[in-house]
């Protein structure tokens, strides 16, 4: 299964939550109205704005997809070799 | 099958990528009126700021186009549509036929009508660009105004403090949004921006602008305001004659059912233009949305290449006013609610109105309350009572 790296820039968000509609398991607004990441809808080791995470290419898809939707591009996945892979650079 | 897609925005542009990814064959041409690849109109604010560069705006790179093989017509609009010949004409008179034709077209910005420097709207990369030069010439002498009490004017006195200008603010109601929210919302949203400095003046019409070519203040049924940019958020109306004149049927936007289907065979619409059939609420809606522009281009997209998908969304958008966070979530018309209830107060720093139908839940808007806004969506889409919500 592919590892990625995801992050989401908190700066940047703005809590449209395009990202939690379409990747629920992945993303979650916290109390400041920003997204969290969370490994299959659970957070080991607590809340945080960036995770590593083992999803199948359906999964990762999926979480490629919500990123595109964000309307601030606040969210950023990088493969297992440190490669961005959205934004594409 | 050759796709017409008017409108280069978020949804437009998205149909238009879907189309693709389900037939590598089809003809799709893509109208737009502005001459920009698209660009996130969400990240204005943060460009404004120095948050971002200007070139990380852009979500498609002008090469994109052409890649995905669409035929890219920019600066063009559309004046003339005819259903039964099935084809549409251009502003550069060049006519389009189509077998499919989607409307996307966005709204147009309402304006003062007035041409005096200093006056700025916020909604396209080029209101952006012509504010940001504004700000860079003025430097600390600005002093900001702005006219509205929405989210355009939310963003104009963001953006006013981040650069540390004093900003006064008129508005014709009572309160931010004073047609769908309760006096109560309206007064903690108003104590909040006045507590953090800004000058608000409530209950103002806007009558003139002062100065000749360059602007040094503004005139409302309340009195002379003296600023040097003045903001204008006064919401968008619809350039919907060659619509209307082509027999399609138009109410407050673009009246199309769940599938996204107009009252024309072959004529979708989607985004801010479209009054869909909301299957979550069980009525005509027209949102101005960026979520719900986008998921409306993917799905509508799919019914035009005939696979038939019913539009499902509970949409929401989230603006702040200074630090006070406010959510938009679902149905928010006062007009089609029979009933609306607070929780919180002004005292608590948090209130969230909801809106109800027949007792069940359809709408909400939440001012500081940010924790309520998974359980709302959820119930919303669940179809549950209002009254469940404590």
């Amino acid at each position: 299964m592919p590892k990625i790296r995801i992050k989401v820039d908190e700066d940047l968000c703005i809590g449209a939550a395009s990202c939690v509609t379409i990747a629920p398991e992945t993303f979650q607004l916290n109390s400041e109205n920003k997204a969290e990441v969370y490994d299959h809808g659970q957070a080991p080791g607590g809340p945080t704005y960036e995770r590593w995470l083992e999803v199948t290419q359906e999964q990762q898809e999926n979480i490629l997809l919500a990123a595109q939707s964000c309307p601030t591009l606040a969210i950023f996945i990088f493969d297992e070799a440190g490669k961005q892979l959205f934004p594409e650079l | 099958m050759r796709y017409l897609i008017i409108g280069g925005g978020i949804a437009g542009t998205t149909a238009v990528e879907e189309l693709r990814k389900l037939d590598s064959s089809d003809e799709i041409t893509l109208v737009s009126e502005e001459q920009h690849a698209l660009y996130s109109r969400v990240l204005l604010p943060h460009y404004l700021k120095g948050k971002i560069p200007r070139e990380r705006v852009f979500l498609k790179k002008e090469s994109w186009y052409e890649e995905q093989k669409i035929e890219w017509v920019r600066g063009i609009s559309v004046v003339k549509l005819d259903p039964k010949n099935t084809f549409v004409e251009l502003s550069d008179g060049r006519e389009l036929p189509y077998d499919k034709l989607l409307i996307a077209t966005g709204g147009e910005l309402r304006t003062l009508g007035l041409d005096v420097r200093g006056v700025s709207y916020l909604r396209t990369l080029d209101d952006a660009d012509h504010l940001n030069q504004l700000l860079a010439e003025q430097g600390s002498s600005c002093r900001g105004g702005v006219y509205g009490g929405g989210f355009i004017a939310c963003e104009y006195i963001n953006l006013f403090a981040h650069f540390g200008i004093p900003t006064t603010v008129i508005f014709r109601g009572n309160h931010f949004w004073s047609k769908g929210l309760e006096p109560e919302v309206g007064r903690l949203i108003n104590q909040h921006l006045i507590k953090k400095g800004v000058e608000l003046h409530p209950g103002g019409l806007f009558v003139d602008t002062m100065g000749e070519r360059e602007l040094t203040g503004f005139i409302s049924s309340l009195g002379e305001h003296p600023c040097t940019i003045l903001g204008v958020g006064i919401g968008i109306e619809s350039d919907d004659g060659w619509l209307r004149e082509a027999g399609v049927k138009v109410e407050a936007g673009i009246v199309c059912d769940e599938f996204l289907q107009t009252s024309e065979p072959n004529i979708f619409a989607a985004g801010d233009v479209a009054e869909f059939y909301d299957i979550n609420v069980g009525r005509h809606v027209r949102v101005g949305n960026w979520m719900n522009a986008q998921m409306q281009g993917r799905v509508v997209a799919k019914n035009m290449a005939g696979e038939k998908t019913v539009f499902s969304l509970v949409s929401s958008y989230a603006t702040n006013a200074l630090g006070l966070e406010i959510i938009f979530v679902g149905d928010v018309s006062r007009a089609h609610a029979d009933e609306v209830r607070l929780v919180g107060s002004v005292e608590q720093g948090g209130i969230t109105q909801l809106f109800s139908r027949a007792g069940q839940l359809i709408g909400a808007v939440l001012v500081g309350r940010n924790t309520d806004r998974p359980i709302i969506t959820k119930m919303i889409q669940e179809k549950r009572r209002a009254s469940e919500f404590k």
